[in-house]
């Protein structure tokens, strides 16, 4: 099935309805929406596709990655015990894709290059305070300056670099180590060369090799690069001891091996950790801690609010993922919440009590899984009204992978005017009117109408301007489309796509190699959304998977020079 | 907004502990005033060094009220300049150059307005962006402040110092500086982290000043010897994110002895409260110490090059202290007639130039020669765009300040004709900052100096 054809005839359906850039394929387009308001566009190569021919292993592109601020905390603290999470005072990772650890967006500025200088000091100063646990007991007086520095940079190296050193490079470390010993005193070198160490490519960057594969021109992914590989996906940090050893004991030869590795990583903490910076980033969820509403049109927003708006989405999403079915289904369509007591008053309901979060069933026909949840609402809204446009072009963009074109240059895109005496979706008629504007709009507007239930902030309402609701919509389109009244029924057509599928396998990947689908990945994709749909839509089963594909066990030989 | 939210303060204290109420500008009078007999004649101003600071704006402004009036020596200011009255003679209003680039290539409008402002090239396609979706990447070459700082910052502490007030995001729109093609560089919001950088070193005692360099000269030549290796052995693609790490590593290995020349009368200030810089209510604050900020580096001569950028591209943040409570694109996209919302964008712009008129004071208020520093700084004020709701950028809405040296003349309404790139302009600013060039940016936006003098 063609899929990607898809997304081309939206784009053609779009620019036929007056839509600028209407090539219908390369190029695709930005929208121009508030820069720090609503939503993120999402990267669909937009190649029509032929049925790819999937001969010969094809890793795509393999970009060498920088650890994010995220990883780069965990790994200090995996590495000397430290929870300082000196990595909150870098400069932000540039995004891409609606994604902070895009490794083609992670470039080092003097700025963050300041930063590394600095954590790594401090960090070097922290750990020589301990000076006999660094140096793994050995005693100085015992067996001499030269023997415990090299035992220390041999065995810290192999933690830091997650790898054994080579004899070259303990060579190379060695002579830092002398020459700060030399100048200044033992200790000195020690925490000199754990300074340097500590920002060394090998540290900060997945650095990979590869070994060579019989007969292709592509690279196996060697067992300590896989190790890294695995413990940064799933759980943003560096490998731990068991995933050391069979990097190190040929246990991480066969892809039944990797896949061991992962589902037994997923029974961790740290992959919850995961999956939820994934769905911050995905569902934009990050975005409701900096949600700013207008006083006035929502005085019930308490800004003390957002962090539980927060939980309630994650608390939502861990609950179906790891202790219930696990599915996209459920995460679409379930029809419960979590709420504790602020909350129950913040939605009217009459729901859980107290500070604790608590699993509450949403009255029938209200709740639709975390599509019908205040955060993502809210931050798909405007300061004082609702938001049908990005709230549309949400589900096109996020959940359908689809791209929206931006509004031409020329035209007016200011949202109507909040209007006492008019709903919402009245307000926004002239752009079903306007030829100008109905091709684009026609992709979101409708959809977006959907949600009309859901206030500015995410509460539901039966009346706006003194009328019922409306929450009647519909999905203009060829394999995504259909008539639907409110957002039960819009996520039971989006459940039931085979877009959404693919969207959620794409989003994933993106997340898991930290970098764009390129044309030569289609038969991975492919085969990760036949592996997707064939467990059931089971996120955790699509986690592992992701780490049995071309792309995860082989890389690309580098190219040029 | 909630007032609860924007009277929240968060209470940080600077390296010393002890507050101390802002401005700090006081404390800097005693500054050296940086030596400047070595630099090459074109660098130098009247008793200091030449500077270039960017100080950015978004989504446009109301030309009707910007415009000023009369004739080219003989003029008014209309409303949005007014703040600038008491300054006139050392403001040039640069009216008629247009942003032909950023009518080509891939990106929005307001990707291009931004990522090209100081660039005056194309944005990359790329597979990734910001906000807006996919087609455009980051700009595709040095912005202005960073060929500029490549000449005339080598010397000092810093090549160039980029300040933010409120910039969200890490994409296109939230960019205006760039070391090369798709090297972004990130504004610091905070003015704290700000501080610290510029001037946390200053706290320690001159012995563990040095013996700081000391070890950082052994760590920075043995990081930057791994990252030479491991250039060596890697793909073109990840080679060139290497050097450019290589060349960050080096850059500060370079400026490590630069701190010493601070010395002297300049003391370290002592940073005191500081409001929250992430809360919208608190950015006149932030602003204000930012400015502070920066106008200190130059002062005190650890950089020549900085700039400020405030918000980011179609920032959707309202202005709650001038009681606007509607985004600020938002309002810009309302048409012509809408005049409640003219209104709100001119006293928006307004508010814009009495901070312009704030760095200016500042700049003014720092003795240097016989003059100030602002009379060796070239200052120029740069709009994404001319106008908000078609996202014009024809005739953007200029205004230059200081004499960089004597290289420009203040004092007048600069009306250009005709079709004039705005390559043209950032040509002028390098000239007058020193640097022999007669293009910049893609050179086909560019026909050749604008000349400022």
């Amino acid at each position: 099935m063609n899929v990607r054809g898809i997304v081309v005839w939206a784009i053609v359906a779009a620019a036929a309805g007056g839509c600028q850039n209407g090539s219908g394929g390369e190029g695709a387009t930005t929208g121009d929406s508030d820069s720090d308001g609503t939503t993120d566009g999402v990267a669909v190569d937009t190649e029509g596709g032929e049925a790819a021919e999937c001969k010969g292993i094809e890793p795509g592109p393999s970009p060498i990655r920088r650890m994010n601020r995220r990883e780069y905390d965990n790994t200090v603290r995996d590495l000397l015990g430290v929870d300082s999470r000196p990595a909150q005072a870098f400069p932000a990772e540039e995004e891409a894709l609606g994604f902070n650890n895009n490794a083609d967006a992670l470039v080092v500025t003097s700025l963050l290059a300041e930063g590394y200088l600095g954590a790594a000091e401090a960090l070097a100063e922290e750990a020589v305070k301990d000076l006999p646990a660094l140096l793994h007991g050995c005693d100085v007086k015992v067996e001499g300056e030269d023997a415990c520095a090299g035992r220390f940079i041999t065995e810290f190296g192999r933690a830091a670099y997650r790898r054994p050193l080579s004899g070259d490079e303990v060579s190379q470390l060695l002579a830092v180590h002398q020459t700060a010993a030399d100048e200044f005193d033992f200790a000195t070198g020690v925490r000199l060369t754990l300074t340097a160490m500590l920002q060394s490519p090998h540290f900060l960057y997945r650095v990979e090799f590869g070994e060579p594969v019989e007969g292709s021109d592509a690279l196996k992914v060697a067992p300590y690069e896989l190790a890294s590989r695995l413990s940064y996906f799933l759980w943003g940090t560096m490998p731990d001891a068991e995933l050391f050893a069979a990097a190190a004991e040929g246990r991480l030869a066969e892809p039944e091996d990797v896949a061991k590795q992962a589902t037994r990583m997923l029974a961790d903490a740290r992959a919850r950790a995961t999956v939820r910076d994934f769905h911050g980033q995905w569902l934009e969820l990050r975005r409701i801690e900096e949600l700013e509403k207008d006083d006035e049109a929502f005085p019930e927003f308490d800004p003390d609010l957002r962090p539980l708006l927060r939980a309630e989405a994650e608390q939502f999403l861990d609950h179906v993922i790891w202790d219930d079915k696990g599915d996209l289904d459920s995460m679409y369509l379930a029809p419960y919440t979590f709420l504790n007591g602020a909350l129950s008053e913040y939605y009217g309901l009459e729901g859980p009590s107290g500070d604790t979060f608590q699993k509450f069933d949403l009255p029938a026909g209200q709740a639709s899984g975390f599509l019908t949840q205040g955060g993502l609402l809210s931050v798909l809204a405007k300061p004082n009204q609702t938001s049908p446009i990005h709230r549309g072009k949400f589900v096109r963009e996020r959940l359908l992978c689809q791209v929206v074109p931006p509004p031409p240059d020329n035209v007016d895109i200011t949202p109507p005017e909040v209007d006492p005496n008019l709903p919402t979706r009245e307000r926004f008629k002239q752009h079903s009117i306007d030829p100008a504007c109905s091709g684009c709009h026609g992709m979101m507007d409708p959809v977006g109408f959907g949600f009309e239930h859901f206030d500015g902030i995410g509460r539901w309402r039966e009346v706006e301007a003194g009328q019922p609701i409306d929450a009647t919509g519909e999905i203009l389109g060829g394999t995504t489309k259909g008539t639907f009244d409110g957002v039960p029924e819009l996520a039971s057509l989006l459940v039931d796509s085979p877009e959404v599928e693919r969207c959620m396998t794409l989003q994933w990947f993106r997340y898991a190699y930290g970098r764009a689908d390129a044309k030569e990945d289609a038969c991975t994709l492919d085969d990760l959304t036949r592996q997707f749909a064939g467990s059931g839509r089971r996120i955790q089963d699509l986690i592992v998977a992701l780490t049995q594909s071309e792309a995860f066990l082989f890389r690309r030989a580098p190219e040029g020079e | 907004m909630k007032r609860s939210t924007l009277s929240r303060r968060t209470f940080l204290r600077g390296a010393g502990g002890a507050c101390l109420a802002l401005p700090l500008l006081d404390i800097m009078q005693g500054c050296d005033a940086p030596p400047v007999s070595a630099l090459p004649q074109q660098f130098r101003g009247a008793g200091g060094p030449k500077r270039f600071v960017v100080f950015w704006t978004p989504n446009g402004t109301i030309m009707n009220d910007w415009r000023p009036s009369g004739s080219a020596d003989a003029y008014s200011f209309g409303r949005i300049l007014q703040p600038l009255e008491s300054h006139k003679q050392d403001v040039l209003v640069l009216d008629g150059v247009d942003e032909l680039s950023a009518y080509k290539g891939p990106g929005d409008a307001h990707q291009k307005g931004t990522g090209q402002g100081l660039t005056g090239t194309e944005l990359q396609e790329g597979d990734f962006a910001g906000a807006d979706g996919l087609s455009a990447g980051w700009a595709d070459g040095i912005s202005v402040d960073q060929a500029i700082a490549d000449a005339v910052g080598q010397e000092t502490k810093f090549r160039s110092l980029e300040f933010g007030v409120h910039v969200y995001g890490a994409n296109v729109g939230s960019r205006i500086s760039y070391r090369g093609p798709a090297q972004p560089i990130p504004p610091e919001n905070d003015p704290t982290a700000a501080f610290d950088r510029i001037f946390g070193d200053l706290e320690s005692d001159p012995a563990a000043q040095a013996r700081k360099i000391a070890e950082r000269k052994i760590v920075l030549d043995a990081v930057a010897d791994d990252y030479q290796r491991l250039v060596k052995k890697v793909g073109a693609a990840d080679k060139l994110k290497l050097e450019a790490h290589l060349d960050a590593v080096r850059d500060i290995a370079m400026r490590l002895d630069t701190g010493g020349t601070i010395g002297g009368a300049c003391q370290p200030p002592v940073l005191g409260e500081v409001d929250d810089p992430s809360k919208v209510g608190n950015i006149p604050a932030t602003g204000k110490l930012q400015m502070d900020l920066l106008a200190m580096a130059l002062a005190c001569d650890l950089t020549r090059v900085a700039s400020l950028m405030w918000m980011n591209s179609a920032t959707a943040k309202p202005f709650p202290w001038l009681d606007i409570p509607e985004g600020h694109h938002e309002l810009a996209h309302r048409g012509d007639g809408d005049a409640d919302a003219q209104e709100k964008l001119t006293r928006i712009n307004i508010w814009y130039c009495e901070q312009f008129a704030y760095l200016i004071e500042k700049l003014k208020a720092i003795p240097e020669g016989d003059g100030t520093v602002l009379d060796n700084t070239l200052l120029i004020w740069v709009n994404e765009h001319q106008k908000g709701n078609d996202h014009d950028r024809h005739e953007i809405p200029y205004v230059l300040a200081g004499k960089c040296g004597g290289a420009m003349k203040t004092g007048r309404w600069m009306q250009v004709q005709g079709d004039v790139p705005h390559n043209n302009l950032l040509v002028g600013c390098m000239n007058a900052m020193g640097l022999e060039t007669t293009t910049f940016g893609n050179p086909k936006y560019c026909t050749g100096p604008l000349s400022l003098a």
